[in-house]
């Protein structure tokens, strides 16, 4: 069983292939052309080639030299802050600015493992306030404040 | 003399109330994320890209340049009374400022930091105003290939300097390159790497990709840290240096300005890396090198003019080439685009009073930056007992909101998510987000340089060697690359990294 010595590096190359042949699958129908007549799919899959390329060099290399760790993810804090992004996304619309704020600070204060409530209301009420007051009115964007 | 009467273009143009007012608020965001560690001027720009959508030009690049110099005054103030870098390119000076801060030196070095940027901020703006008109008139000479070249030039560069691992940098860019091509090819209008979505045929939008990758991703890792690191800030006594601090200090400011200024013209270069580069010397050449790391006064200086001297040089290569040396530089030109400018050698003699005000701004900044650094010390002490508990849920509606407003989509804001978690990640596997900004931003010009290019030469590779100018700068390419196979340099390089 060959031993991974430089996590790190090895999964930075697994992904880089990943994504290397994942852009080679979706262009593949592109047109390659020539060098004089550089076609659409031209650049895409000569770097393409050259990211699993890289990618394979730092895996094969992780297997021979040791390298650093991967720090340990907490994996929940992370969570929360992505689903207050996607919760955004969803009541921005439906909610209206002002609520859409109160929910973005409350789910992502909850991230934090010294959190209060009070002060995470508080917060969020302000910041709410804030955002109205500097996007709304004073910018002049086109938001919903309520949307109902 | 020409400068003059371009300059007093410049202060025309800058010194009105509305833009002055755009300098003051630049400088005081600059000072505000400079102080506040987990904040940096990358995610801060960012975020305030869609805030400039309704300024002037003008007073919108004001503004952002301002966060940036800004931000490398702030930086030492966190740098020397709490020993945490505030700003990336303040790591250097922890470790002396803090040290003479434990000395009970700690407005001395306060003092000299901030006059030393200053100093090397004055010099920038000189610089900028004097070379970057003559780079432009010889930039006009330049036709695709030799632009292809830079662009190439830069990459390589941005990928040499860049910290950690060159493999994974080399990878990054690639990567940033590839998405870089997503949205509908110019010649033959193919759609590529859009999966159908109308918000992805004008390309990846580079507001939330930025917030994303730069803002969102690093109060994701800071998350992984186990408590606050703020610690009780120490007291101010008096800010004044002692003659013998002066007599240290005012040489290494000038070693450092020279340094931070070389650096920041550099692809790739910039604030970060003129502070490491400027500490090296000052260490190598001290006639004191034991007092290294107890609190010198060279220490604190060289690395803080060095900073801020590079950060004005890096606008240079961004005015006159229109290729953004490094990722501040990069959401720069984004802020450009948003506002109908294409950056490169026409700014300059089509738009002069954007050019020079901009100049003159950046000297007026300089100013207000050492009255709202010095005499108001205080209030930003205070600041650093803000918590991060309620600094994070902060910048992530403040990204949230941006991204809507780009153009009131809810895609980008999921796309921003995206980015957000691809930098996260990335950064755990020690892969840095910067040389994937640069390359994100260069790829399409790339390809169309590259394509134009071998329209003219009917698709023969060899023209990149056949034009002096092109063929000069891949040698300089070339010249980069062997450095790092070198193993001296590169063992040089690490040691730079890991002081």
């Amino acid at each position: 069983m060959v031993r991974v010595r430089s996590p790190q590096d090895f999964w930075a190359g697994i992904l880089f292939i990943l994504f290397g042949c994942a852009a080679l699958w979706f262009g593949r129908d592109y047109a390659f052309g020539t060098l004089t007549k550089m076609g659409p799919g031209y650049l895409p899959a000569v770097l393409s080639w050259a990211l699993v390329a890289i990618g394979g060099l730092l895996t094969a290399r992780a297997l021979a030299i040791d390298g650093p760790a991967i720090e340990r993810s907490q994996v929940v804090p992370q969570l929360l802050i992505l689903a207050a992004i996607v919760l955004f996304a969803l009541a921005i619309e439906r909610l209206g600015l002002a609520l859409a704020v109160v929910l973005v600070a409350v789910t992502a204060s909850l991230a934090s493992r010294d959190m209060r409530w009070s002060e995470t209301i508080a917060l969020a009420i302000g910041i709410a306030a804030l955002c109205v007051l500097l996007f709304v009115h004073l910018l002049g964007q086109p938001f919903v404040v309520w949307a109902f | 003399m020409d400068l003059f009467a371009n300059l007093a273009t410049g202060f025309g143009a800058a010194v009105t109330p509305v833009n002055l007012g755009f300098c003051l608020f630049g400088c005081l965001i600059g000072t505000l994320i400079g102080v506040l560690p987990g904040i940096g001027p990358i995610a801060t720009i960012a975020m305030l890209l869609p805030v400039t959508f309704g300024l002037s030009p003008l007073g919108a690049l004001i503004m952002l340049a301002g966060i940036y110099y800004g931000a490398q005054y702030g930086g030492s103030t966190t740098a020397i009374l709490v020993n945490l870098p505030g700003e990336s390119s303040s790591v250097v000076t922890c470790i002396d400022g803090y040290q003479m801060a434990q000395k009970g030196r700690a407005g001395a070095a306060l003092a000299i930091a901030a006059v030393g940027s200053l100093f090397a901020g004055c010099v920038g703006t000189i610089l900028i105003a004097a070379f970057a008109p003559v780079l432009a008139a010889f930039a006009v000479k330049f036709r695709s290939p030799e632009y292809f070249a830079l662009m190439l030039f830069g990459l390589i560069a941005a990928v040499i300097l860049a910290h950690g691992s060159v493999v994974k940098a080399v990878g990054m860019v690639i990567l940033g390159l590839l998405v870089g091509l997503v949205g509908t090819e110019s010649q033959s209008a193919t759609a590529r790497f859009t999966f159908g979505v109308p918000e992805l045929y004008d390309g990846v939008d580079f507001v939330p990709l930025a917030m994303g990758l730069f803002g969102l991703a690093e109060i994701l890792s800071n998350l992984d840290r186990r408590r606050d690191p703020r610690a009780a800030a120490t007291v101010i006594s008096s800010l004044w240096p002692s003659r013998a601090e002066i007599r240290r200090a005012a040489p290494a400011v000038v070693r450092g300005t020279m340094i931070g200024a070389l650096l920041g013209i550099l692809p790739g270069g910039g604030a970060v890396l003129a502070s490491f580069a400027a500490y090296t010397l000052e260490k190598k050449t001290s006639r004191f090198p034991a007092e290294f790391g107890k609190g010198a006064v060279e220490g604190v200086a060289a690395p803080e003019a060095a900073n801020n001297a590079g950060a004005q040089t890096s606008f240079i290569p961004l005015l006159t080439l229109g290729i953004p040396s490094n990722p501040v530089m990069a959401l720069m030109m984004g802020a450009m685009l948003i506002q109908g400018i294409a950056p490169g050698t026409a700014i300059i003699s089509d738009r002069p009073e954007l050019f020079w005000g901009m100049v003159a701004s950046m000297w007026v900044g300089n100013l207000m930056l050492i009255i709202i650094n010095l005499p108001l010390i205080g209030i930003w002490v205070r600041l650093l007992r803000v918590p991060y508990r309620l600094l994070f849920p902060c910048i992530v509606v403040l990204c949230c909101v941006g991204a809507y407003s780009v153009n009131s989509s809810t895609f980008l804001i999921l796309m921003m998510a995206g980015f957000a978690l691809l930098g996260y990640v990335f950064g755990k596997l020690g892969c840095e987000g910067a040389p994937f900004l640069l390359g994100f931003v260069l790829g399409p010009l790339m390809e169309e340089n590259f394509r134009r290019s071998m329209v003219l030469s009917f698709g023969d590779p060899t023209i990149f060697l056949r034009r002096p100018i092109s063929l000069c700068i891949l040698l300089a390419g070339l010249a980069l690359i062997a450095l790092i196979i070198i193993p001296q340099f590169r063992s040089r390089r690490d040691e730079a990294f890991q002081e």
